[in-house]
């Protein structure tokens, strides 16, 4: 191959930081803005998680000794013991440094540690979670790209419809639809209760799917929504047709070009919808009987046992925090031309 | 241009009709044109004119709701009016490459350009990573980009007009193909970049025996790298031949008016001139000589009846009843008042 | 703009014209007689919603009982509609806790400094994610098992959205104007900021209040079907859900009356805030919902994903 004699290029040659190192200093700075802003949110969020305990203005040392032996002296003894003679700051300062260490305080009616209780219940809803997420992108993400490459064919506006459709039912809807189809009536799948992996994989799935697919509907067809309008519009790009006039196969176009391009803002909604999923595993659980964070929420707010309902919504809160955090780091190792997403 | 096609052509285009808007207008009409081994034939004419559309027809990549109505196209013996997409992933890359005006919208934002190339060369030549990347570094370095290996990692928004340009040729021969189409290639460049681009294709056309189809309105770049030329008007060929009888001796009204125009060739002129009037719009049907109503030459019989190309002298044929009239420049030129005004009173007249 | 251009613009920014739209006529429709009942419910069920009546249990839809009965034998109908002032009136509840919160904040931040925005913004995004339903059931245990309470976090945590609204509105106007946020002097000019602002907000703020009403209403029937609030034997739409859960296998319809009713009210929310959102064109901010799910688009494709029948 011939060498061209070497032109002078107009640009170009003033970029001396190589370009890799730059996109990722650029990628990593983003990253380090999300983290400090994440610790002072982390803060504020267990801050006022802490604070509805203490408004509670119960009494869990009159409760727990009873009637008859909470005398003024008995509680004030037992107030120190479950340290709660200590002024509010101090509470929550220690209160959250024991939490990072892992120690959640133990529950004032049972003793147990609520970090065990929310260790217990917390694979269920994990796997509750999963499970929807994938299948979210796996029924949303199909839909959506039929619909956006038969873009105006029949399989197009059915999924619009069923989109619409879809939307207004709220999880807890679409899970009793879902129980009484599968379930009552036609005996196929179990109506209630949670088996555990360990307790063989079929029946551990068969008890998740329901719940999953309840929860995942609502987001795959938002996922759809979204996906179909981005990918039209991606599909109409000039560097669509270059890739074409390449010789590069069509589906190869479709799935690293076009879907790579058009998937930000899908998976921004997966993102932001995923605390709502959370939500809804909380409806989930309520419906299909399942022994979750959310029906330890529940327990222990009827109860008033506040170590556990702060230990559950720091969890909580954490997690949707850190999730949306790494929603924001994908989106960016993805959509490296600096200027967020590329449709 | 029936039977068998010469043996040593690229691309045959015959009598092509392509309609747009979902058959609401014709936006190409019967245009022929031939490119050969090592040739670059240059297509000239205003937007709208339908040279791009015949380029993207000849590359398969025919925008939504255009359809090739009649006519057929041959790349090499093989006839691809009809190709299906399967054809085509075939065809592209290996058989004929391209690149368009504008390189930054052609590329995938964000991926580097290198990746890109080692793509097409994985894909299409089953390279392996790593002989991908040395092939492409190779071709970077043929296309003249200065440090080849830093601009592999770069993606578009980091490169220069000129350097993507680069890429977009060294993607589009990456596959060793025997026909490039620059669709305005060089018309969103610099002055002293496009005379870089245009030294490339010619050594690539010295070097490889590449033909290009060479789509431009700029007539000084044509004249530079061109050598046959096809000038378009309103969808139609109006006249072809090789570029120094176009840019010396045009024999169509609306030749001798864009040289003038582009100042070039002859008619080098002092003041800043327009051609009066409007070409008829994309698909209006007009009977008659479709340059009729702005030229200057013009007399009855333009508009009585389809013109034909007529030829001229071997390769040069125009589409213009008046093309072998001698004083035809003269009065295009405005220089014969009473030719003009003698063609103003008949068209009057009508 | 001819003037024929302008005066079809402004026909079209009157409140009235909403109408046009068969879907939005149908959604005021809906909402029109939910309202109604809300305010005149238990007056004008045709039951007592609380009446027991044992020989009666699990009965179809029938003249007298025209959604038919419940397992204690009580006028389904007659439940929903006493049911829907406290469904209907938290909702309300929580949005204004949001607008108010919200609206003015979102306004106000923009002339307020950077560095006072800058922080605004990162607690709005944070309080964005934060799921409602888990802050309501814990505000419970903090202030009892009462509706109005648990709807106060739903409603702070849906003031995030009135904000980002009124912030993109003002920051618009305050750019446009080329007026320098920080340096605002006299009355008048607040004045004109007050009115043209509003004016720029309203539309999009009228879509967000469809679209939160929705979400809240979704919340309260959650919250309810979850039995925060309820005191039985008082009737709401997500307890009649939740205790149509419980007799299933009995009556395996039954659920479907309640949840129709939900959807449908909060489809004809979504009908509504569609139908501002087609008037106030492409490029509006719409943001997703915080609540429990209901409709959710993003400010990143400013163009109508409605495609027009090809």
């Amino acid at each position: 191959m011939a060498v061209v004699a070497e032109w002078r290029s107009a640009a170009g040659d003033d970029n001396v930081i190589a370009p890799r190192r730059r996109r990722v200093r650029s990628v990593a700075s983003r990253i380090g803005g999300g983290l400090a802003i994440l610790i002072p949110i982390l803060v504020l969020s267990s801050f006022i998680v802490y604070a509805l305990g203490a408004l509670s203005n119960s009494n869990p040392a009159a409760t727990i000794l009873g009637q008859d032996a909470a005398t003024p002296a008995a509680v004030a003894k037992m107030d120190k013991a479950l340290g709660l003679d200590k002024p509010l700051l101090v509470q929550y300062w220690d209160w959250l440094t024991q939490a990072a260490q892992g120690h959640l305080g133990t529950s004032w009616f049972t003793g147990i540690p609520v970090s065990q209780s929310i260790a217990q219940r917390l694979p269920v809803d994990l796997s509750i979670a999963v499970l929807a997420v994938i299948l979210a992108i796996l029924i949303g993400g199909t839909a959506g790209t039929v619909a956006a490459v038969r873009r105006g064919g029949w399989f197009d506006r059915g999924v619009t419809l069923v989109c619409s459709a879809v939307s207004t039912l709220p999880a807890f809807v679409v899970g009793i639809i879902l129980v009484v189809a599968f379930a009552v009536a036609w005996h196929l799948l179990p109506a209630n209760g949670y088996v555990g992996p360990t307790g063989g994989i079929l029946p551990w799935l068969q008890h998740i799917i329901l719940p999953a697919l309840a929860l995942s509907l609502q987001v795959a067809a938002d996922i759809a929504r979204q996906l179909r309008t981005s990918l039209v519009s991606v599909l109409e790009q000039n560097y669509i047709v270059g890739a074409r006039v390449r010789g590069l196969p069509y589906r190869r176009i479709l799935v690293r070009h076009a879907l790579r391009n058009a998937s930000g803002p899908a998976l921004t909604i997966l993102g932001n919808d995923f605390p709502l999923m959370l939500a809804g595993a909380v409806a989930a659980e309520a419906v299909f009987s399942l022994p979750g964070l959310g029906q330890l929420l529940l327990e222990s707010a009827q109860t008033r046992d506040i170590p556990v309902v702060q230990g559950v919504l720091l969890v909580v809160s954490t997690f949707v925090i850190v999730v949306n955090l790494l929603v924001n780091t994908v989106l960016n190792v993805l959509y490296r031309s600096g200027d967020g997403v590329a449709a | 241009m029936t039977g068998n096609p010469p043996p040593d052509e690229v691309l045959g285009i015959e009598d092509l009709h392509v309609t747009v808007h979902d058959g609401a207008a014709t936006a190409v009409r019967g245009v022929t044109l031939s490119v050969r081994t090592g040739e670059i034939v240059g297509l000239v004419g205003e937007s709208g004119s339908g040279k791009t559309l015949t380029c993207r027809a000849a590359l398969g990549v025919l925008p939504p709701g255009c359809d090739i109505r009649h006519g057929r196209i041959a790349f090499g013996h093989q006839d691809v009016t009809d190709l299906s997409r399967r054809g085509w992933e075939r065809l592209h890359g290996t058989g004929m490459g391209a690149v368009f005006q504008d390189p930054t919208s052609y590329l995938n934002p964000n991926l580097t350009v290198g990746g890109q190339l080692a793509e097409v060369l994985r894909v299409k030549q089953k390279l392996r990573r790593h002989q991908a990347h040395r092939k492409a570094i190779g071709l970077f370095t043929a296309v003249g980009l200065h440090n080849p290996g830093h601009v592999f990692h770069q993606i578009p928004s980091e490169l220069s007009g000129g350097m993507l340009q680069r890429v977009m040729i060294a993607i589009a021969i990456s596959c060793d193909p025997r026909l490039l189409i620059a669709d305005e290639a060089t018309t969103a460049l610099d002055v002293t970049i496009q005379a870089e681009v245009i030294e490339l294709l010619r050594e690539l056309r010295d070097q490889r025996g590449l033909a290009v189809l060479f789509v431009s309105h700029d007539l000084a770049v044509i004249r530079e790298l061109c050598d046959r030329v096809v000038v378009f008007y309103a969808g139609e060929v109006v006249e072809t031949g090789p570029v120094e009888q176009i840019i010396e001796r045009p024999r169509h009204p609306y030749t001798q008016a864009l040289l003038r125009v582009a100042s070039v060739g002859d008619f080098q002129r002092r003041q800043l001139e327009v051609i009066p009037g409007q070409p008829p719009r994309v698909g209006e049907e007009t009977t008659g000589c479709r340059f009729a109503e702005r030229c200057p030459a013009a007399v009855p019989k333009c508009l009585a009846g389809p013109v034909d190309l007529s030829t001229l002298a071997p390769g040069h044929h125009a589409r213009c009843i008046r093309a072998t009239d001698p004083e035809l420049a003269l009065i295009t030129a405005g220089q014969s008042a009473a030719g003009q005004s003698a063609a103003a009173a008949e068209m009057a007249a009508r | 703009m001819s003037r024929r251009d302008r005066r079809h613009r402004r026909h079209l920014t009157r409140p009235g014209s909403i109408l046009r739209l068969p879907s939005a006529r149908i959604a005021v429709g809906v909402l029109a007689v939910v309202i109604f009942l809300a305010i005149f419910g238990s007056a004008l069920a045709p039951q007592n919603p609380l009446t027991i009546n044992a020989n009666d249990l699990f009965q179809g839809p029938s003249l007298h009982h025209l959604l038919g009965t419940d397992y204690l034998g009580r006028d389904v109908l007659s439940r929903l509609m006493a049911g829907t002032r406290l469904s209907v009136f938290t909702a309300f509840e929580a949005v204004a806790i949001g607008f108010v919160l919200g609206g003015p904040l979102g306004i106000a931040t923009v002339f307020l400094g950077k560095w006072f925005d800058f922080a605004a913004n990162r607690v709005a995004d944070a309080l964005m994610t934060l799921p409602s339903i888990f802050f309501a059931v814990a505000v419970t245990a903090a202030l009892g098992n009462g509706l109005v309470q648990a709807m106060f976090p739903v409603g702070i945590l849906l003031s995030p959205t009135f904000f980002r609204v009124t912030r993109a509105a003002t920051l618009e106007y305050a750019r446009a104007q080329y007026v320098e946020a920080a340096e605002l002097l006299g009355a008048s000019k607040l004045h004109v900021i007050r009115v043209h602002v509003v004016r720029k907000v309203l539309p999009n703020l009228a879509v967000l209040t469809a679209q939160a009403t929705a979400g809240a209403l979704l919340a309260v029937s959650f919250l309810t079907f979850l039995g925060i609030g309820v005191q039985p034997p008082a009737p709401t739409w997500g307890g009649i859900l939740s205790s149509d859960l419980d007799y299933l296998n009995l009556s395996p319809w039954a659920p479907f009356i309640p949840g129709l009713l939900i959807a449908i009210t909060v489809g004809a929310l979504n009908a509504l805030a569609d139908a501002f959102r087609d008037r106030t064109g492409p490029g509006t901010l719409v943001v997703a919902d915080p609540v429990v799910k209901t409709h959710s688009t993003l400010a990143l494709e400013a163009a109508d994903d409605r495609q027009p029948a090809a």
